[in-house]
């Protein structure tokens, strides 16, 4: 019987550079779209509390529907291609040790991160079809990453994560 | 006592004239001008060192060496007063060994503690889970694992992946 390899010292090593996988890429995204959200519901508290402390009335963003979707949206795009610009990685990403490159492997510029960031909602709008890539191709590319020219890479340095372990293997008390 | 009756004091005689010759011959001979006429690196040319060396029974020599008696009378708190410890981190490139190792990664991170023990974790299941359906949607595509490109150009060069061509565990 085939068994997932459940890992809790981490055996992986040598893993920088190489594609990430579509786990490591699904809870990055879901990490993401976690943090935007909860960052946007933040923003537009703090948004309705100011208005409220200036103006005396009461405003709430969730009565201005298309407003808030457009600010949403605006946020949303920011948010990722922002982050990519600036190092390749968004807060999942980060968490999960995974960053975006150009198919080269070089780092992305803010062309490139506007373009993957327009293209990201196309994966999903074909019934998520866009991410079946990421499985099924060679090189994992999804549909975004083919229309922005950029790949996903691990940038995990598993190697001083091993080393880490061992360290507190050694220290830790024996029972 | 000689059997022959005043050997004796002839021996004593032959003594005391070849010590005088000897005497004489030394006061004659100018040694500095010998040791001109002594071709030095002709007579080294003529030693066999290899047979010299070969004749040294190393082990019996290093047998009699005593090196507790020896580090004994080093003086170490001498050695490292005249230690220049200054001049010898400035040669050290400190930024070359980051570079080219992962200490720097290594010390940036593991005074992260507890975080960076759960984002290890985190980061080894999601690879362990990446790997895990890799190899089954290999199976499925009846594809060979050493035939996929491991990362882009740049970052990994084209080599076999071992822990994948092992197949399901």
């Amino acid at each position: 019987m085939t068994t997932v390899e459940t890992v809790a010292a981490p055996p992986i090593e040598g893993r920088q550079g190489h594609y990430a996988g579509a786990v490591s890429r699904l809870v990055a995204f879901a990490a993401d779209a976690g943090a935007s959200w909860g960052l946007f519901t933040l923003g537009a508290a703090a948004l309705s509390f100011s208005i409220q402390l200036v103006t005396g009335g009461h405003f709430t963003l969730t009565h201005h529907q298309v407003a808030s979707l457009v600010v949403l949206v605006i946020w949303e795009f920011l948010y990722f291609a922002y982050q990519w610009t600036l190092g390749g990685k968004t807060i999942g990403m980060a968490v999960l040790g995974i960053r975006v490159v150009r198919m080269d492997g070089t780092p992305i510029g803010w062309r490139q991160a506007v373009v993957r960031t327009l293209a990201l909602p196309l994966s999903f709008l074909v019934l998520g079809l866009g991410f079946l890539g990421i499985l099924t191709n060679r090189d994992r590319y999804a549909l975004h990453d083919r229309i922005a020219r950029t790949a996903v890479v691990y940038s995990w340095d598993a190697r001083a994560a091993r080393l880490r372990w061992l360290a507190r293997q050694e220290s830790a008390p024996t029972a | 006592m000689s059997p022959v009756p005043g050997s004796g004091r002839m021996e004593q005689l032959a003594q005391a004239v070849a010590e005088r010759v000897v005497s004489i011959v030394m006061d004659a001979i100018d040694i500095d001008a010998l040791l001109q006429r002594v071709d030095v690196d002709a007579l080294i040319a003529r030693v066999d060192v290899d047979d010299v060396v070969s004749r040294v029974d190393v082990d019996s020599l290093i047998d009699r060496v005593d090196v507790e008696k020896i580090i004994g009378r080093v003086d170490v708190e001498k050695i490292i007063e005249r230690v220049d410890v200054k001049k010898v981190i400035d040669r050290v490139d400190i930024d070359a060994i980051v570079e080219q190792t992962e200490l720097g990664t290594i010390i940036a991170r593991s005074t992260s503690g507890v975080a960076s023990e759960v984002l290890d974790v985190v980061r080894a299941q999601g690879v362990g889970l990446d790997d895990f359906f890799a190899r089954w949607v290999n199976r499925l595509l009846r594809r060979s694992p050493e035939s996929l490109p491991l990362g882009p150009p740049t970052l990994v060069p084209p080599s076999p992946r071992p822990e994948l061509a092992a197949g399901p565990q």
